[in-house]
């Protein structure tokens, strides 16, 4: 750890055709076997920063730029992308796009033969490199046949058959469920072993960077602090400040007062007993107790009602099995499971986008082949994953204004209810906006705002915060829960576990397209052997708690259950 | 939605060489693009939907039978209305006409199930290597098997697209045509941008596996010709000779056929 892999130098860099500077006089040294984490509030330019390391900036984007990025000795400006590939190699976050070979093995040779490898050698990197990853099972498959998580595997695998000594990876486990991300976050510390791999990760999730030596922090295109990442994951404060979520282990014990600042659920659970800390039994079961009583006062009325329900799909793919599901009016329902497993294809069935093949699916009381997807589009809304499938006008207020002109009403009625949409998510004013221009969370508003306008009693949304940092998670989610106050009833499908552990009041599990655990929140999350099994896990503190013998979903829960306090 | 053509077996046909398969689709262009009489067509239509049958690719057939259906209808129709013979049948329909419609109706559509054989039994890449030992540059090459490539993208995405309008209250299956199509601007703009953002990550991610690196490049894939690829060769050689030689006698056309 002594040289210096990468040398950043006064970056700065503005995208062409816009006035913002993304980066702001960055200065950074990566020292070679260094695994450094980047993280930031979304548009703060981090991605922006590591396009810089393989020359994709200035050299695929353009923009107008001074600085010195120096690679291995080399100085980025004068290589090309492809020539420094053999230096740095990056993986992507959407990983469609990334592959496209016809199988596993061909998708590593790639690289290798764009620097004409002999073909033994090709072999013998190919080889190596699916054990690497644990795909050598795989590799006569198509990857698009591949699982999310799979598919990453295979970009590291087909990144480092090139064998660079620095590899980046931009946000490339947003999409996947905890399960798989923790597989390629065991390929990153595997990597880290080597001594000369160095290691750039972009990433949002806390939980994951714990083993990384450094965290550069980046805010508004300036590097706002770089540090050992044990010191910077203790700092609740500065994290919430650039925009990352904090962990909820440190923040516990740092709101008992604690001196010493835990970063694990086991080193909290060792800290916690030795400070003598313990947990209210009688407080606990009263938290218990209210919960329950709430939501048995809401399974009267259960306004949709799956059972039986299976799809296969014509393919002859059976993505649901036999499965059994209510909604009750009012409820704050999560879908979770890993990618693949069927929650997609369960929430399409509950607003008549899909039919079931077998089974039936009550939507307010009839079946929703009788009604179809127009009737039903006016009670559930949906809100797509990806806001881009959907937004197509120049405005704001046309987009918004879609729904409702498609059902005919007047000029005033339209006019209202674009307005009531637009300030309910948020984006009261920007109806002359173009919606292209917005953020991915302003995207994601605006997708949400065209549903609200159709006024549904029933919003399902897939997937609402991927893609969002911690503060456009949180006021994503808080908004969604404005919308519940008003009595929406709320459907969401999620990976980040703890979006469900805050604001689920009752989860259902996919697995292989049946439901294998449903219930209250806190009752999913006490069961971690079926959730890992389902390729999730709780969050770290939700562990935590659990290690204590019982479950508390977040820091302020367990903080208003402790003995004596 | 998976609509990649490819079959991933391993047949008689699977084992030929790309190059022989691409030959053989040339050779069938040739050996069909001469005869107006269907009678001639009959042979070389049993040759190609043996190649079919031998690779397994029926389903590849049923898969896109509603596009083979719609182009007989209106190939018939066009071909009619286009051409007039001496004996006449009915309406516009003369027998010279009609005979002359239905070959071209089968060119059309032999041409297509020739293609369908090459794709549903040659790899992407292997068609890529193929092209260019038969002296097409790799980038051109990379280019044809890209665009292959998009095509189950773009339709996912199409079919995504199309959920998220029509679960908006967007109604394509009513009104006329004219308010139809206005209806498929909410599918068509989306579809374009999300198409260009992924073009966008793909450049990216193909530049970084250091795409154009080298001049040269080599090929894990190994092709080479064995006994079967000759005489299959040796055959279409002999088929596509025979056309010309009914050809030059004459054969296969249709008197007493006017086409404008």
């Amino acid at each position: 750890m002594s040289e210096s892999a990468v040398s950043i130098q006064n970056l700065r860099f503005r995208y062409r055709g816009l006035d913002e500077l993304v980066l702001d006089g960055v200065n950074l040294e990566i020292s070679e076997g260094e695994f450094l984490v980047i993280m930031g509030a979304n548009e703060a330019g981090k991605s922006t920063l590591v396009s810089f390391l393989n020359g994709l900036i200035p050299h695929y984007m353009r923009g107008a730029w001074e600085g010195d990025i120096v690679v291995n000795g080399r100085n980025t400006r004068d290589f090309s992308v492809p020539e420094l590939a053999e230096d740095v190699g990056i993986v992507f976050q959407d990983f469609e796009a990334q592959l496209f070979s016809t199988n596993v093995e061909l998708e590593v040779a790639f690289g290798p033969e764009n620097f004409a490898i002999e073909r033994e050698e090709i072999k013998r990197r190919i080889e190596e490199n699916l054990r690497f990853v644990g795909l050598e099972a795989f590799r006569k498959r198509s990857p698009v046949t591949l699982s999310g998580g799979q598919k990453q595997k295979l970009a590291i695998a087909s990144v480092l058959a090139m064998e660079p000594n620095i590899l980046v990876m931009d946000e490339a486990t947003t999409d996947l469920d905890p399960i798989s991300k923790m597989g390629i976050y065991e390929i990153t510390n595997k990597l880290r072993k080597r001594e000369d791999m160095t290691l750039v990760v972009v990433e949002h999730d806390t939980e994951e960077v714990l083993e990384a030596d450094r965290i550069a922090l980046i805010k508004d295109g300036k590097l706002a602090q770089v540090g050992p990442a044990q010191d910077i994951l203790r700092d609740s404060d500065l994290l919430s400040k650039m925009g990352v979520m904090p962990l909820g282990i440190p923040r516990f014990f740092e709101a008992v007062g604690s001196e010493q600042l835990p970063l694990t659920p086991e080193e909290g659970a060792a800290v916690f007993e030795r400070q003598n800390l313990a947990i209210s039994q009688e407080k606990y079961a009263d938290l218990v107790n209210r919960e329950r009583t709430g939501s048995e006062e809401k399974e009267a009325e259960p306004i949709i009602r799956c059972r039986g329900l299976s799809h296969t799909y014509p393919n002859g793919v059976e993505a649901l099995k036999g499965v059994n599901l209510d909604i009750n009016q009012g409820e704050v329902v999560a879908i979770v499971g890993q990618n693949g497993s069927g929650k997609t294809t369960l929430a399409k069935h509950l607003n008549a986008l899909l039919m079931p093949t077998e089974g039936s699916v009550e939507v307010f009381g009839a079946p929703t082949e009788e009604q179809g997807i127009f009737k039903i589009g006016q009670k559930v809304g949906y809100v797509f994953q990806n806001p881009d499938h959907q937004i197509f006008s120049e405005v704001v207020y046309e987009e918004v204004a879609f729904g409702p002109r498609l059902r005919d009403l007047s000029k005033e009625e339209v006019d209202q209810r674009v307005k009531d949409a637009l300030r309910a998510v948020g984006l009261e004013g920007f109806e002359k906006e173009d919606p292209f221009s917005l953020t991915k969370s302003g995207r994601q508003r605006v997708a949400v705002a065209s549903v609200l306008a159709i006024h549904p009693d029933v919003l399902i949304l897939d997937e609402p915060t991927t893609g969002l940092d911690y503060r456009g998670q949180r006021s994503m989610m808080d908004m969604v829960m404005d919308l519940n106050d008003q009595g929406s009833t709320i459907i969401f499908i999620t990976h980040h576990m703890w979006v469900v552990a805050e604001y689920a009041q009752r989860v259902y599990v996919v697995k292989d397209g049946q439901i294998i655990l449903e219930g209250l929140t806190r009752d999913v999350f006490s069961q971690e052997e079926v959730l890992n099994d389902s390729s999730l896990r709780p969050p770290h503190f939700v562990h935590f708690s659990n290690l204590l013998g019982n479950t508390f979903l977040y820091p302020e829960e367990m903080l208003s259950c402790l003995e004596g306090k | 939605m998976d609509i990649d053509f490819y079959i991933d077996s391993d047949t008689l046909i699977h084992r030929l060489d790309g190059r022989t398969k691409i030959m053989l689709f040339l050779a069938s262009f040739i050996a069909l693009v001469f005869f107006e009489n269907p009678l001639f067509i009959l042979p070389i239509a049993f040759l190609i939907l043996l190649q079919n049958v031998l690779a397994g690719a029926l389903v590849n057939i049923w898969r896109i039978r509603f596009l083979l259906f719609v182009l007989t209808v209106t190939g018939m129709l066009m071909w009619n209305i286009f051409t007039s013979g001496e004996t006449d049948l009915f309406w516009f329909f003369d027998l010279e006409s009609l005979l002359y419609s239905l070959s071209r109706t089968m060119l059309m559509l032999l041409m297509i199930i020739s293609g369908l054989n090459l794709i549903s039994t040659t790899r992407n890449e292997e068609l890529v290597l193929s092209m260019i030992k038969l002296g097409l540059p790799y980038r051109v090459g990379f280019a044809i098997s890209t665009a292959l490539r998009m095509v189950p993208t773009i339709a996912s995405s199409i079919q995504t697209i199309s959920q998220a309008q029509r679960s908006r209250g967007l109604d394509l299956d009513s009104g006329n045509i004219l308010e139809r199509l206005r209806k498929f601007i909410p599918i068509l703009i989306p579809v374009f941008i999300s198409t260009i953002r992924d073009t966008n990550v793909f450049g990216m991610a193909l530049e970084s596996k250091g795409f154009g690196a080298k001049e040269e490049r080599s090929f894990y894939l190994q092709m080479g010709m064995g006994r079967n690829d000759y005489l299959i060769l040796a055959l279409s050689f002999l088929v596509v000779m025979a056309s010309i030689y009914l050809k030059i006698l004459g054969l296969g056309s249709i008197p007493g056929l006017t086409k404008f």
